[in-house]
């Protein structure tokens, strides 16, 4: 748990004033408030619908918003700036619920592109740094291997360190294991939870309520498009304090 | 009046084909690049360009190539160039293929998964390295089979190009034809051709699609 020193040492990462997003007259997102402290780990859940993956993929700029603030590292999201973009996508890695490995390229290309390109790494630093990385996710002897020859598991620990290659200060991570069977949901969440005791700054829209509740500094409820009620997991697991969140909770209970 | 052989007929057309495989080369170059740029500017979203090549599209897909052609020849005079038949030949191909190829590369495009954009997007690559490194050369293994499908028809559309003068196999043909007064033999050898040209690429557009249809 975070005491009042660490609050004021940590250093804020992510802060999300106000955002409001709408598809056509649908609005999704109707006021969102978050600070994101460094080397925090923040679960969202809450109901399909309520905002949870909109939310993720407007901070790393995969959605416009219409109104409200969302900065990293103090610097302001703006959509129209090509290089800022750029710039703020460096810094925030995310992980997608169908992997989205690159099929024609192999393994180890795939960790070893984007830094190529975008930071330009010269190809022996990015290849001997794509090599730790999946020593590190457990997956050494795949750097030849191509996307369709994983399983989904192990593509999804590949995904993990292709973003972890753009030594990103965040990582979002959209319901990473729930297009995975069952028996290899924990492979990923392992990682993942290495990850958080590593202290990388992580959020993350999950249905692993146990997980959340093991590894999350702090959970979010969100419903309707708001943030509904945010806590430490013993708070928001434990003690309940809106109806809707006690519905929710009951409802994935059984 | 001269005795045409058999031998001679088949010698005429003989050199006659290299003009239709010539033109068909210029339409699919041509119309290859120009496509390419159209699908860039469109895939680009920049504002303006989705219009511009739409509209193009359906211009050059909604007039027939023979009018096309004709536009070409009379329409480049116009300007006062002084045209050819081959200028405008390659012109008039050119517009037409490319209108094609766009389209039926921009549903290649269409064809690889969002999450392709988006996690390349996300990974900070811009515009350009996403089109180069993700997603053209994956649509291009999906775009092989029904393009080289295309180029079947662009080579059957060269025959149009004998109406502007172009002495291309159909145009020879009618001249034979007209010297031997047996427009059945000459155009038979004709459709023979014809087909002897674009049967082997259909095939190899089928056994090209059977291969992907494997590798998937």
């Amino acid at each position: 748990m975070l005491t009042v020193e660490t609050v004021q040492a940590a250093k804020t990462v992510i802060e999300i004033s106000g955002l409001r997003k709408s598809f056509g007259t649908n609005e999704v997102l109707k006021g969102i408030d978050i600070t994101v402290t460094s080397g925090e780990v923040i679960a969202i859940i809450g109901k399909s619908g309520s905002g949870k993956s909109t939310l993720l993929r407007c901070i790393n700029g995969l959605e416009d918003f219409q109104s409200g603030q969302i900065s990293v590292d103090g610097k302001p999201l703006d959509h129209k700036s090509a290089a800022a973009m750029r710039e703020l996508r460096q810094r925030v890695g995310m992980i997608f619920q169908s992997f989205n490995l690159f099929p024609h390229l192999t393994v180890g290309k795939n960790i070893m592109l984007a830094p190529t390109l975008v930071k330009n790494k010269d190809s022996a630093a990015a290849q001997a740094a794509a090599v730790k990385l999946l020593e590190r996710v457990g997956l050494s002897e795949k750097f030849n291997a191509f996307a369709d020859q994983l399983s989904g598991g192990q593509q999804q620990r590949v995904a993990i360190a292709r973003a972890l290659a753009m030594e990103p200060a965040v990582l979002l991570c959209d319901e990473i294991t729930s297009a995975l069977d069952p028996e290899l949901v924990g492979e990923v969440l392992r990682v993942v939870e290495s990850l958080a005791n590593e202290g990388m700054t992580l959020l993350m829209v999950t249905h692993e309520m146990s997980f959340a509740r093991k590894v999350s500094d702090r959970v979010i409820f969100m419903h309707q498009g708001l943030v509904h009620e945010i806590g430490t997991p013993a708070e928001i697991f434990g003690n309940p304090q809106t109806p809707e969140l006690k519905q929710f909770l009951s409802s994935i209970a059984d | 009046m001269t005795e045409f052989s058999y031998w001679d007929i088949l010698r005429n057309l003989l050199l006659a084909g290299r003009w239709t495989v010539a033109l068909s080369l210029i339409a699919f170059v041509g119309g290859g690049f120009i496509g390419l740029i159209l699908l860039i500017l469109r895939m680009s979203k920049k504002p303006g360009t989705e219009t511009f090549v739409m509209g193009y599209v359906q211009l050059f897909q909604g007039i027939p190539l023979l009018v096309l052609l004709f536009l070409a020849y009379y329409g480049i005079g116009l300007f006062g160039i002084d045209t050819s038949p081959w200028v405008a030949a390659g012109v008039g191909l050119t517009l037409y293929t490319s209108a094609f190829l766009t389209e039926i590369w921009r549903g290649c495009v269409l064809a690889i998964p969002r999450g392709q954009w988006e996690a390349s997007q996300s990974l900070a690559l811009n515009f350009g390295e996403q089109l180069r490194h993700i997603i053209l050369p994956q649509a291009l293994k999906i775009a092989i089979p029904p393009t080289v499908g295309f180029l079947v028809q662009v080579i059957k559309g060269t025959a149009l190009a004998s109406v502007i003068g172009f002495m291309e196999l159909t145009k020879v043909g009618k001249t034979i034809a007209n010297a031997t007064f047996n427009p059945f033999l000459v155009f038979s050898f004709v459709a023979v051709f014809y087909f002897l040209l674009c049967y082997p690429i259909s095939l190899y557009a089928k056994s090209l699609e059977r291969k992907m249809n494997v590798d998937r």
